[in-house]
């Protein structure tokens, strides 16, 4: 996305090789005041990190997106076709209007339950994951490839952090701006 | 290092950045000459109308719905493979979940045109199928299977879609970050700005499971709406309540079938033979044995309820399915289907991939004939021997049914050269993890 155009906040950036090491890394600075604001980028989601995420941001709440977008949907389903039939009622078999098929209409409450729970999930994984993010930084192209990361702000690479990067396992760090 | 994810986006990138087999140029240019050949065929109908079709009563649905019943079949295991299994932990579908979801979504876009091509009147279909309001207020009629098809088709469509390309956003991440330019303004974009910092990934995860959640019962429902087209009927040869597991079952044959016939060649043409193992092929293989062996079953099953219910006439249209006019449909389906897939019961075929890529085609054509022999065989025949008659498909029929393959086979080649066929992120966790190991480590802890 975009470049490192600006040196608004200036930082580093420390690239891990190996997951053992990284996952200690994490652990570490996450609760250190001197890190404050970093950020931790991964090449994939290793079931280790996911714990790691779990223990430093909770439960994912796009668990209720999907939930409200699902109960919506179902509601929807079923209301559809009941205000159709009452706005224009097909008479089957003789039987008088009024009497409604709700067996027939399961099928749409459950087609739109699935549909509109989908797209809520969609919308609560970009929300909660603040995507699209036009201005984001790519600090290294292996971040995606295969190496892992972590940015630090408002430090250069002579400070107490870079080198407790470097200890931690960190193969490389550099400086780069958010 | 113990294990390395590096050289991955390299290896499965190599056919986006370089040039791929000259055998894909080939295979494009074949698909794009049968796609015209469907698009003259689909030009000619609209021009001349439903006549120029063999259909006539007491046949309304050929070959088209039974194309429309073949190609959303094949879309399931797409859907099979990319949630079902992902629930199931099954990592060997990691190297092939992105060609197989590839393959349900434009399975499912091309199985959408055969009922747009079956009313023929194409600029009314939205008119007649969604249900909007008109000058009378008259809605469509939701006690009818086919309207229920109509929004299961369209869901099961989207939700394939969002699935797909969720799971591309960190592959096309990670596109953007080996190119210049406009192509990695473009790429960007297309991945909303991903950078996988570890909010993203906890929420994508959380979320691909969800997906992943709603779209297995979603594939169940799709093709047991479909089968209801046929079964909520009084005909005798669809009427029975066997048809909803038995398309399902059928669906998923066909589809493992066709991903084993599609990944094959490409893996060559795009040199993954080292990210799509063969044992990953094998796995296919066991999956396709295990539902060919639930649809001989659910075949055998059908004609027990046939005899055994006592319906003359349902025992009629059997007894003829075996012996009468459309008997080379039904011997077909059954060789193909349920005999020759017992080859795979031996190790030796199913890591013989030339044996087991024929076997796969065979099922393709079995299952296609399946389809027309359950439409055909029950149509021509119904209660009363007045309304009996016969139908062959004609040469237009022919050419769309053409046309569909070609039209498949162009969307999903061109998405193979411009699009990683294996997911980079998710095949890193199927690969040796990269540990230092020299001790107590919090990977380790976890």
């Amino acid at each position: 996305m975009a470049e490192i155009t600006t040196q608004e906040e200036q930082g580093i950036v420390a690239l891990f090789p190996y997951l053992d090491d990284f996952c200690q890394a994490v652990s570490r600075v996450g609760s250190d005041s001197d890190f404050h604001g970093h950020e931790v980028l991964s090449p994939t989601s290793y079931h280790e990190l996911m714990a790691l995420a779990e223990e430093r941001y909770g439960p994912s709440p796009v668990r209720w997106f999907t939930l409200v977008g699902a109960l919506s949907g179902m509601c929807t389903g079923f209301a559809m076709p009941l205000l159709m039939d009452y706005d224009w009622p097909i008479v089957v078999g003789g039987k008088s209007p009024g009497i409604y098929s709700l067996p027939a209409y399961v099928i749409f409450g459950f087609e739109l339950m699935v549909l509109f729970g989908a797209l809520a999930t969609i919308l609560g994984m970009l929300v909660m994951g603040r995507l699209p993010n036009p201005y984001g930084t790519v600090y290294h192209p292996r971040i995606t490839d295969d190496r892992f990361a972590i940015f630090v702000p408002k430090v250069g690479v002579e400070s107490s952090q870079a080198k407790l990067l470097h200890h931690l396992g960190a193969a490389e760090v550099f400086a780069a701006a958010k | 290092m113990k294990g390395s994810i590096s050289g991955i986006n390299e290896q499965i990138l190599i056919g986006t950045g370089t040039k791929p087999e000259k055998t894909y140029y080939i295979a494009l240019a074949i698909a794009v000459f049968c796609l015209l050949i469907g698009a003259v065929a689909w030009a000619i109908e609209i021009i001349y109308g439903m006549g120029v079709t063999g259909l006539n009563s007491p046949v309304y649905w050929g070959v088209l719905i039974t194309n429309f019943v073949f190609w959303v079949g094949i879309g399931h295991a797409g859907t099979l493979i990319s949630a079902i299994l992902f629930l199931f932990r099954a990592k060997w579908r990691n190297s092939i979940n992105r060609s197989a979801e590839a393959m349900t979504v434009f399975a499912v876009i091309t199985a959408g045109l055969f009922p747009l091509i079956h009313v023929g009147r194409v600029w009314l279909a939205a008119y007649w199928m969604m249900p909007f309001p008109n000058t009378n207020n008259l809605w469509v009629n939701f006690r009818s299977p086919l309207i229920w098809d109509v929004f299961a088709i369209s869901t099961y469509l989207t939700v394939s879609l969002l699935f797909w390309y969720m799971g591309l956003v960190p592959d096309i991440a990670a596109m953007r970050d080996r190119v210049t330019g406009f192509k990695r303004l473009l790429f960007g974009f297309m991945s909303f700005g991903w950078r996988g910092t570890l909010r993203e990934w906890h929420h994508y995860e959380v979320g691909y499971g969800f997906l992943a959640a709603l779209a297995t019962p979603l594939v169940l429902s799709v093709h047991s709406i479909v089968s209801w087209d046929f079964a909520m009927s009084m005909q005798p040869g669809w009427h029975t309540t066997i048809f909803p597991p038995y398309f399902v079952a059928g669906a998923i044959l066909s589809g493992c079938a066709m991903v084993y016939s599609l990944v094959l060649p490409l893996r060559h043409m795009f040199r993954l033979e080292e990210i799509i193992k063969a044992e990953h092929l094998e796995a296919l293989i066991k999956l396709t044995l295990l539902t060919s062996t639930i649809v001989a079953y659910a075949y055998g099953v059908e004609f027990f309820v046939a005899w055994y219910s006592g319906n003359e006439f349902e025992w009629a249209i059997f007894q003829k399915r075996a012996t009468g006019p459309y008997c080379f449909y039904f011997w077909v389906m059954v060789f193909c289907n349920c005999l020759f897939p017992l080859a795979f019961w031996s190790k030796r075929v199913r890591y013989n991939q030339t044996i087991c890529f024929i076997i796969c085609l065979l099922v393709n054509v079995g299952m296609w004939f399946e389809r027309y022999n359950i439409i055909v065989s029950s149509l021509v025949e119904d209660f009363l021997p007045s309304n009996w008659g016969h139908y062959e498909p004609r040469l237009i029929e022919i050419a769309l049914t053409v046309g569909s393959f070609g039209w498949f086979f162009t969307w999903l080649l061109i998405f193979c050269r411009f699009f990683p066929l294996v997911s980079m992120s998710e095949v890193k966790l199927i690969m040796p993890k990269p540990l230092r190991g020299d001790g107590a480590s919090a990977a380790q802890k976890h």
